[in-house]
């Protein structure tokens, strides 16, 4: 009986975590299907023939989403790179070498970590004026590179934690340098490590909204941007063709997540069990 | 291939150069608005109304779009910067402070030089609100003002045949077509969004009162100000106002229009084609406007100076090319043009533009709106706190409609309080 009951619990439990993770998402895609005057229905329809009226309206009434779809797809690309790059070797140095300097540089990471991304914005927003990099794919991508390398730094020196430093010694007796050890040895034991970081950087570059506010206009524009301005469109919102322009959003990182969540959790558990 | 810290260096030495080196410019106009600004001058029935201004200049638009806030932040902080790409920003009202205004090219030169056609057509309480600092900091070219809607098929279930003549009326309608409808959704008698103060302002103004005049004087009417809010309390007190009055958006009052959940609403004369599109609304047709009514306690004379809002084009005065800047904003403010981006969707700032045939017969509300506009007032002026005075004001009207103080002690309160944040 009272192993019933706390069966029951548990149960109980995770359909009202699922049923809060997963409403939002179901509303979305659900609203994006449905007639306009069906979408807020008071009380709710939760019946009704689908139509694909409003992606259609999207494609015909924002094209520059679908552009700025593209750029979001860049700079993604772009700061994944940097981050993983960056965080491989300051990983590598972190879990390969103590110093003084060392130490003073990881406090600075986390330093990072704290400081409130909207202080940065007001001095950047002129030195990226000055240095011709407003309304850029790179200014932005090393922004959210440099945003998750704290981050990543400590996850790919907890990967590499674990990885023999036996193997290193065997490359430098092979004649191999330190950039070919870490790029040829290191790098490719390390790849889980790598994707988990590619993972967090992703889900944040993606549907980061701040830093593409302030710091690009119209050739770097991403579709978070365009996302407020449908939602901000003081003539009425197209609350149908807003939903069809979430899961346009939405879909490519929600597949992304499902595909990499193994990576994801290792990166979140990565060292947990280090002595 | 070796890599090398070399290699590494001048890869991202080669990464941070590439943009520079692609920014080659072609002449053109970089203009920071809302996307609604950009829609009514390049599409609709009157179609692409830049287009001879960028041919006779030879010269592109590049748009940047952004919701209000941030938009305007991005203006701003554009401005200050030493110098701007943007040519041209679009101003709101509320935003039209003196500090702002050092940041503008003050225009009344080049209106001296250069004029604009019939520049005195343009409504003057509008004209006015952008002399700040005793300079003109930019040129209105949209406005929404505020009418009141009404669904007549739901009053007309209730056996009441004409829209209120008087502000008792009104009141009075909402109570009585408050409550269940058959087998239809509750309906309450006004939706109204408890985050603004242009709501109880119009209230307090149906009185013939004011929350702060043009000359920023506060209260300048207490008793009045006592009266719009205790028929605010009223309507909620009577179930005619949401019993999720705090929580309610400015959205939510369409979206309750549209599904017949409101039998009124307080919105822009310009909402009138949505709430009656048949793909969104569920009472297509059924859903008109009228200027609000004033009060019959109102001393006589007085009549509705309903809450407007609206965009002036200004020109940043660290601009790389004002005199590109102000040849745009002086052809789209022209007549022509004023009726052009009217026939688009645009609120025309222009009086005239509603006695044009052609608008007028395609616009049903035509001329209940130039009425109500050519008396229209912004709900208060700008200044630097006013965003705090606004958030003051609004804080004191809840409380005094969800029961927890007064309203007059609300309004003692919200005159205390605010005070001390008027220029002096």
């Amino acid at each position: 009986m009272r192993r019933n009951a706390i069966w029951a619990g548990k149960l109980l439990a995770v359909a009202a975590i699922l049923v809060w993770s997963l409403a939002p998402i179901a509303l979305i895609l659900s609203s994006s299907f449905k007639p306009e005057r069906d979408i807020f229905a008071f009380p709710p329809r939760f019946s009704f023939v689908p139509t694909l009226d409003h992606y259609a309206a999207l494609w015909a009434r924002w094209p520059d989403f679908f552009v700025a779809l593209g750029n979001s797809f860049i700079v993604t690309v772009l700061a994944t790179l940097i981050a993983v790059a960056a965080s491989l070797c300051a990983g590598y140095a972190y879990s390969r070498f103590r110093n003084t300097w060392l130490e003073a540089s990881a406090f600075g990471l986390i330093v990072v970590r704290l400081i409130p991304p909207i202080v940065c914005t007001l001095p950047l927003f002129p030195a990226a004026n000055a240095l011709g990099l407003q309304d850029t794919h790179l200014w932005l991508a090393v922004l959210y590179a440099t945003f998750f390398v704290s981050l990543g730094t400590f996850v790919m020196r907890s990967f590499i934690d674990q990885i023999p430093r036996e193997l290193d010694e065997a490359a430098a007796i092979d004649g191999a340098g330190r950039f070919a050890t870490l790029f040829r040895i290191i790098a490719p034991v390390a790849a889980q490590g790598m994707l988990a970081v590619a993972v967090f950087v992703i889900v944040f570059a993606w549907n980061e909204f701040l830093f593409a506010f302030i710091f690009t206009s119209t050739r770097a524009k991403t579709a978070p941007l365009v996302l407020a301005e449908i939602v901000g469109n003081f003539d009425g919102v197209e609350w149908g063709v807003l939903f069809a322009a979430a899961t346009v959003q939405l879909a490519p990182v929600l597949i992304f997540v499902w595909v990499m969540q193994k990576y994801l959790v290792a990166g979140l558990t990565a060292g947990a069990t280090k002595g | 291939m070796n890599t090398n810290r070399r290699t590494l260096l001048t890869g991202a030495a080669a990464l941070l150069a590439a943009p520079g080196l692609a920014r080659a410019q072609a002449r053109r106009l970089d203009i920071l608005s809302h996307r609604v600004h950009q829609a009514v001058l390049t599409q609709g029935a009157a179609g692409d109304l830049t287009e001879p201004w960028r041919r006779s200049n030879g010269a592109e638009l590049a748009w940047t779009t952004a919701d209000i806030g941030p938009m305007q932040d991005r203006l701003l902080r554009e401005a200050s910067l030493p110098q701007t790409d943007f040519g041209v920003g679009y101003l709101l009202n509320s935003r039209a402070t003196p500090q702002v205004g050092a940041l503008l090219e003050p225009l009344d030169g080049l209106l001296q030089s250069d004029p604009i056609a019939r520049y005195d057509d343009i409504a003057p309480g509008l004209r006015q609100a952008m002399q700040v600092g005793g300079r003109t900091i930019a040129i209105p070219v949209r406005h929404a003002t505020n009418g009141l809607f009404y669904n007549a098929a739901l009053l007309e279930e209730r056996g009441i045949t004409a829209p209120p003549a008087s502000f008792e009326e009104f009141l009075d309608q909402c109570r009585r077509v408050s409550g269940r409808r058959g087998e239809g959704p509750p309906v309450v008698g006004l939706v109204m969004t408890a985050a603004l103060a242009s709501y109880p302002v119009i209230f307090a103004r149906a009185f013939a009162g004011d929350f702060i005049t043009e000359d920023f004087r506060l209260l300048p009417n207490r008793d009045a100000m006592v009266s719009g809010i205790a028929a605010i309390r009223g309507l909620f007190e009577a179930n005619a106002l949401p019993r999720t009055y705090a929580t309610i958006t400015n959205e939510d009052q369409v979206t309750w229009l549209l599904q017949g959940r409101a039998a009124f609403a307080i919105l822009p004369f310009a909402r009138h084609a949505q709430l009656n599109r048949p793909d969104q609304s569920r009472f297509a047709g059924r859903i008109n406007a009228i200027e609000v009514p004033v009060s019959t306690t109102a001393p006589a004379g007085t009549r509705m100076a309903t809450a407007v809002e609206f965009w002036s084009l200004s020109l940043p005065r660290n601009a790389r090319d004002k005199a590109l800047g102000w040849s745009f904003i002086r052809e789209m403010s022209s007549p022509e043009v004023t009726l052009g981006s009217a026939r688009n969707g645009n609120g025309p700032v222009r009086v005239s533009t509603y006695a044009e045939p052609a608008f007028a017969a395609s616009t049903p509300l035509a001329a209940v709106e130039a009425a109500a506009l050519s008396r229209a007032r912004i709900p208060f002026p700008a200044f630097p706190e006013a965003s705090r005075a606004e958030a003051i004001f609004v804080e004191e009207v809840q409380s005094a409609v969800l029961g927890r103080k007064t309203p007059a002690q609300a309004v003692a309160d919200t005159a205390s309080r605010v005070q001390p944040l008027l220029p002096t």
